[in-house]
């Protein structure tokens, strides 16, 4: 059984599953029910001024039979006095002394406001504080969550803020509804943030209900921007964690979040840099035990691996994420169809001779049999055919022998330039 | 033609002329593609190519990569 704690900024916990700052960590008895669960730790929901929220809240997207492909919602934070809030942290804190609470805070952006939240909640104990720069409805249109969280300067001074009287580990949380996270991500650390973490969730409308027309969800019959997460969002967080991991400026750890529904989730996100992971849309789908799996799954891996703790996995593919004009315009893969396995339904074909580079070929052969078979040297290693082909095993991507030695976009841009090689944009 | 037939054209009349010793001068980049000078080992015979085909563009570069490691 391979070591699982984690230290982020200073906070422990005894497993990197974390439950995000959401419905589920509206109350202590969630909270608590989450760590008998096994979750490592939790991220209360954002305390601030009491909200007051509207009916319905939530919309999901299901996807050729996959309920929970997407989700939105357009609940606030903490509807509950902060008082309650307090007094249930304190005593969650008190039953479960090894597992990480952290306070989400969200308050107007003025600095006495964020001193006089971050001192009361640290009072009653919390192992550090998460700022709410993310929330993307209602809080926003106050001058609060991502609004303030897409502008960096408003990031840095807010952080810097609390950093003035915090005691515990900062952690900024970032809004994707942004064109470079990167740039509020430096500004959190250089406000002095002890972490960040990524991402909140994605402006977003579910849908129209084509016999009413009203937008889903709605609330009598209006309805307004959601925020989106679940599956859907996971390539697009997992992205910006590690852009961020990458980024020489932010060297502060991460906390990834977004669509992270199962151990193999979580792997990504931390070789992407993520020291450890939030998660909220998959336990609203399938309840606190999912980290039961979760906790399973990674001890297996990291034992198939030889790996002793999860914390020598943070990072480890951050330097295999680059920029376009670096990777190898010389290297080859082409598709090869495995005649034994394939079903000839014809899928690859269609979608290469449509949609690609039309070098599958339908041949039949001396028996009289259709197959398939893919015109290797025409081949451009698109992947297209072997991503719609329905068949584990069909089709194979294979490398082929390398002709030409590595060149990147950037190093033939260089003896373009040395060469004195000219651009002519004027044709 | 085929994409995989253009690339074979367009590199064999670049290895004609490399293998007659001729050396790329210049590249020229627009929206054809790339003209491309070459200059014999003496400087005085110039032949133009217009290399339009992705693949032969690639192959033309990875020339010219070498070219300049071998004249550095």
């Amino acid at each position: 059984m391979a070591d699982l704690r984690i230290n982020l900024a200073g906070i422990e916990s005894p497993n990197p599953f974390w439950l995000a700052s959401a419905p589920p960590t509206n109350s202590g008895y969630q909270v608590q029910r989450a760590f008998e669960a096994g979750w490592g730790g939790a991220v209360w929901k954002t305390l601030g001024d009491p909200i007051l929220n509207v009916t319905s809240r939530f919309a999901g997207i299901s996807f050729n039979g996959q309920r929970v492909a997407g989700f939105n919602n357009i609940e606030l934070i903490t509807d509950r006095p902060l008082d309650v809030n307090l007094k249930e942290i304190y005593e969650t804190k008190k039953k479960f002394p090894n597992h990480a609470v952290i306070a989400s805070l969200m308050v107007e952006p003025q600095q006495e406001k964020w001193h006089e939240i971050v001192k009361r909640v640290e009072d009653v104990g919390v192992d550090g504080l998460e700022l709410n720069f993310g929330c993307p409805h209602g809080m926003a249109e106050r001058g609060m969550g991502s609004a303030s969280g897409q502008v960096p300067a408003l990031v840095e001074r807010q952080t810097y803020w609390v950093k003035e009287v915090a005691k515990t580990p900062v952690i900024v949380k970032l809004t994707p509804n942004i064109t470079d996270i990167t740039a509020t991500a430096e500004a959190a650390a250089n406000g002095g943030a002890d972490a960040i973490s990524m991402i909140n969730t994605i402006n977003s409308l579910m849908g129209v209900d084509l016999d009413t027309w009203n937008p889903i969800p709605h609330v009598a019959g209006k309805g307004a921007h959601g925020g989106y997460c679940g599956p859907a969002v996971k390539p697009i967080a997992l992205n910006m964690v590690a852009d961020c991991a990458r980024h020489p400026q932010i060297n502060i750890p991460i906390s990834g979040i977004g669509g992270i529904s199962n151990w193999r989730d979580a792997v990504e996100f931390m070789l992407m840099g993520a020291t450890g992971v939030q998660v909220c849309t998959a336990a609203m789908h399938h309840g606190f035990r999912i980290v039961e799996d979760m906790i399973e799954g990674l001890n297996h891996y990291l034992d198939s691996k030889g790996i002793v703790s999860v914390s020598e996995i943070i990072g480890k593919s951050v330097p295999k994420y680059s920029d376009w004009g670096d990777l190898d315009l010389n290297y080859n893969i082409a598709a090869r169809i495995n005649t034994d396995v394939c079903i000839n339904c014809n899928k690859c074909y269609i979608a290469c001779e449509d949609t690609s580079h039309q070098c599958i070929e339908r041949l039949t052969d001396s028996t009289g049999k259709s197959y398939l078979k893919v015109r290797e040297e025409d081949c451009v290693g698109c992947n297209l055919c072997s991503i719609v082909c329905p068949v584990d095993g069909a089709i194979d991507m294979i490398e082929l022998p390398r002709e030409l030695p590595p060149m990147t976009w950037n190093e033939r841009q260089a003896v373009l330039n040395a060469a004195a090689c000219k651009v002519d944009i004027s044709k | 033609m085929s994409e995989h037939l253009q690339f074979l054209a367009q590199r064999e009349q670049i290895d004609i002329l490399i293998g007659k010793g001729y050396r790329i001068q210049s590249v020229k980049e627009h929206l054809n593609g790339a003209t491309v000078e070459f200059f014999d080992a003496e400087g005085n015979q110039q032949e133009t190519l217009l290399v339009g085909n992705a693949n032969a563009r690639k192959y033309l570069s990875s020339l010219l990569v070498k070219q300049n490691q071998l004249s550095t």
